[in-house]
């Protein structure tokens, strides 16, 4: 029953805070203390195991949420940046609108992680748009606006194909609750109605999951955005969409699909990370090829794969938010986001952002023992094609190859002292990335640990990193002109829909 | 370029004509026989309602109404930030009306909100509810604003404590959705009684919500209007 | 009449309106193709579940032996909420581009917002 709450508590703080007018930030740390509680209460109901709850206990008819170690999982990640990014935020005046914004975005985050019915997804998702559509263009600003708008198109776009898929799915399942069509399709696996459904729905989920061919969006929108409202849609909602693609892909037959645009996903996001100038647009590249890794872990399907996607997803999302804050802070003080002028100015970053930095792009390229690394071990120990396994080396070396560029920018002698909220901030997400394998492994099957933290693991690490900065010698030469046109509106959707044309041949043919 | 001219076209008519055929293709099927109409009606008929898709957006499936409030709410938040006027700059010109419509507007308003109201109190036994009857009482406004100047009627609300009462009513319909959970029951558990059908007061607490939704959507949708008459013409 | 003729045509409205976001400059223009797109889905939604002889979903003194299905109109009350939504907040900020740059032509506004972007 706390899953049930935990949203609507959220949404009640949002309203209060406009309603009331003033206390913004007495109410952004008072529903942070109230999730808490609710999050604890929900884990010690989760050790009993997962479990499905429906609203006003309309059974088979209602609104059914999912309480499993997802859920669980997401909200913590949720709630652990929602307090990052209140205290980033908390020396700047944010006026009761903005902060019911955020509290109303992280209410549909909170929900969107339980959820088990497709026309919530749908209502829930366009709440995530259009509360993330406000912040990106929070400033005001023209580039922004632009940014916002082209955006929304897609997302509404997007959505309504969303809604083709609801449509589809009723007809011949004639129901809305994933469980309910689960069934029906396990009744009949080979009807071209699941095809049809499947692709509808997946195209429509994957433009906010950040998949490459269906987020041409993304690099823009992430860059633009101010840096704390980056990192909540890079590190949160952008997970959001990844766990409705795997509650779909229990319902669906979506192995061959997912495990194809994960790794188209990870090889553009990662061409374009090497070769691109600005910082925030190179974090925004790499969410993107992440998602492609998320994504072929949950092609492979084995269990142990499983729950080393939603590890990494969390530490994904600590990690890229800690980027996203760090390089907003250094890019606000330089005053430009490029990477040559962050390296030439670094003396003017303060020193607490440098060490969030450092800590970041070590979690991230995953050197042992922090978080990239450990999720990324357990991942690979639930993978048995070599192809994929060799594919996925070629990722993280590539990851690697991108971020030397920014490296430089944390060794500099500088004695400017950071804020003391946005440290402490730095501090809470520098923690949890540093401390994530003891945390995870005691969350997770011991089992599966058991089998993963044998020394090849690290061996892989290490052995990406050092392709990884060789690589980086290398591409220091001019890059190739990649193509920029793909990310314009028109382009844009004519891509989206070439990828639902792909995702159905390949559910046709699988 | 040339490119644009004829790929992206061609592009775009193979695509989109994939796609549709496709999602035909898809869409052609399992005939109406399938619905079994039953469980709603049980679950309109416990509720205490007579209307059965009242009993669905604000009984059973009540999260996907709250959360598409909130969208609403969402929308007007942003109509007011981003169409903020600069201190000091003033609204568009007023368009001069015609005495016609100050007049019909004079004898059509209280009709509008009459019916308006009726539509939303009595959303639980007939067709309407919230969203239709503020909509409604919302199109009045539209009317007197056309007639005597979206500044005149704007300046009688004060608008500061008309953005409290809006978030106050959505705070109220969440304080209502949340008020089982001190007796240990799950949210949006209906406290009232269903009551005899067909009578006003019965329904449980569907009449609340409708008379909360009516107001919030009167009020944001007046905010919409009122913007974007203030801003019109401005290029 | 709605049924089969009302699903076929949301798919025709929805190719219409994407082909309109597509190939169209005009930002308004864009947005109303946006919003043709919308009404598609909704159309689809609502054409799915009919039946002959049909009666609105009401108890009591209206009832009809043979209920129309009302999950779909359920869903669709929503949808058309959002898709007002959507729309009126995309014309906002439209309005905004426009103040600034002075024209919808979307190819423009993007060169010059990239133009900005590599200063």
């Amino acid at each position: 029953m706390t899953a049930l709450v935990l949203p609507l508590a959220r949404f009640l703080f949002g309203a209060l805070t406009v309603a009331v007018g003033h206390g913004t930030r007495v109410f952004l740390v008072l529903s942070a203390v109230v999730d808490a509680v609710l999050i604890a209460g929900m884990c010690t109901v989760l050790r009993g195991g997962a479990c499905t709850v429906t609203f006003g206990g309309w059974k088979g008819l209602g609104i059914a949420f999912s309480i499993d170690i997802i859920s669980a999982a997401m909200a913590a990640l949720a709630l652990t940046l929602s307090v990052a990014v209140t205290l980033y935020t908390w020396r700047d005046r944010m006026r009761p609108s903005i902060a019911a914004l955020l509290h109303l975005l992280l209410g549909a985050c909170y929900a969107l992680a339980f959820t088990k019915d497709l026309f919530n997804v749908y209502v829930l998702f366009e709440l995530v748009t259009l509360a993330s559509f406000l912040l990106v263009g929070a400033d005001r600003r023209p580039r922004q606006v632009w940014a916002s708008l082209r955006y929304l198109i897609f997302s509404s776009f997007a959505l309504s194909v969303f809604l083709f898929g609801v449509a589809v799915v009723y007809t011949h399942g004639n129901a809305l609750d994933l469980d309910a069509v689960a069934a029906a399709v396990a009744r009949s696996p080979g009807a071209s109605w699941v095809h049809v459904a499947a692709a509808l729905l997946v195209t429509g989920v994957a433009v906010k999951a950040g998949v490459f061919l269906f987020a041409l969006w993304l690099p823009l929108a992430h860059s633009q955005a101010p840096p704390a409202v980056s990192a909540l849609l890079s590190g949160l909602v952008v997970k959001m969409g990844v766990v409705q693609l795997f509650r779909l892909s229990l319902a669906f037959p979506l192995g061959v699909p997912l495990t194809v645009l994960g790794i188209l996903t990870a090889l553009l996001g990662i061409v374009y990370a090497l070769w691109a100038h600005d910082a925030k647009r190179m974090l925004a590249f790499h969410t993107l090829s992440q998602i492609g890794y998320l994504l072929v872990g949950f092609g492979a399907g084995s269990e142990a794969a499983r729950f080393g996607v939603i590890d990494y997803a969390v530490a994904h999302g600590l990690f890229k938010a800690l980027l996203f804050l760090a390089v907003g802070e250094a890019a606000a003080v330089v005053g430009s986001s490029r990477v040559e002028r962050l390296v030439a100015e670094r003396r003017l970053v303060p020193r607490g952002t440098r060490v969030a930095l450092a800590v970041a792009i070590l979690g991230i390229i995953g050197v042992p023992p922090f978080a990239g690394f450990a999720a990324k071990a357990v991942v690979e120990s639930g993978i048995s094609s070599v192809v994929i396994r060799i594919f996925v080396f070629v990722v993280s070396a590539g990851t690697v190859a991108s971020f030397a560029k920014l490296w430089p920018v944390v060794f500099a002698r500088s004695s400017v002292r950071t804020a003391p909220p946005r440290a402490a901030a730095y501090g809470l997400l520098g923690t949890a990335v540093v401390l994530f394998l003891p945390i995870s492994r005691a969350m997770g099957p011991a089992a599966v640990w058991a089998a993963t933290l044998r020394g090849s693991a690290y061996v892989e690490a290490l052995a990406a990193i050092a392709v990884g900065a060789a690589a980086y010698a290398w591409s220091r030469r001019r890059g190739p002109r990649l193509p920029e046109r793909l990310f314009r509106l028109e382009e844009g959707v004519l891509v989206v829909l070439a990828g639902f044309l792909l995702v159905y041949a390949l559910l046709r043919g699988s | 370029m040339k490119t644009t001219r004829i790929v992206v076209p061609a592009a775009a008519c193979a695509l989109v004509g994939a796609f549709c055929a496709i999602a035909w293709h898809g869409l052609d099927g399992a005939g109406p026989n399938a619905a079994d109409v039953s469980p709603w009606i049980e679950s309109a008929e416990a509720l205490g309602a007579r209307n059965v898709v009242s009993s669905i957006i604000l009984g059973v499936r009540i999260l996907d109404t709250l959360v598409e409030i909130l969208v609403f709410t969402v929308a007007v938040l942003g109509v007011r930030y981003f169409l903020e006027l600069p201190h000091g700059r003033a609204a568009a010109e007023e368009i001069p009306e015609s005495r016609l419509v100050g007049v019909s507007a004079a004898i059509l308003l209280p009709l509008i909100v009459v019916i308006g109201t009726y539509v939303t109190i009595y959303g639980h036994l007939s067709p309407g509810g919230g969203f239709s009857g503020g909509a409604i009482t919302a199109t009045g406004l539209l009317l007197v604003a056309a007639a005597v100047g979206a500044e005149r009627v704007g300046a009688r609300f004060h608008e500061g404590a008309f953005e409290r009462v809006e978030w106050g009513a959505l705070a109220a319909l969440l304080v209502l959705a949340l008020l089982p959970v001190p007796f240990g029951k799950a949210p949006f558990t209906d406290l009232l009684p269903a009551g005899a059908a067909g009578r006003l007061l019965s329904g449980g607490t569907i009449l609340p919500y409708n008379l909360l939704i009516g107001t919030k959507v009167l009020l944001g949708t007046w905010v919409i209007i009122h913007h974007f008459l203030r801003h019109r013409g401005e290029i | 009449m709605f049924g089969w003729q009302g699903v076929a045509a949301a798919v025709v409205l929805f190719g219409i309106g994407t082909l309109g976001v597509v190939l169209r400059r005009d930002l308004v223009v864009k947005l109303l193709a946006l919003a043709v797109v919308n009404s598609s889905a909704i159309l689809c939604l609502v054409s799915l579940r009919v039946r002959p002889a049909a009666g609105p979903p009401l108890l009591g003194a209206g009832a009809t032996p043979v209920m129309a299905d009302p999950l779909p109109q359920a869903l669709v009350l929503s949808a058309i909420v959002i898709n007002f939504a959507v729309l009126a907040l995309a014309l906002v900020f439209v309005m905004r581009l426009v103040e600034q740059y002075h024209t919808t032509d979307s190819h423009r506004i993007d060169r010059r917002t990239r133009d900005e972007d590599a200063e």
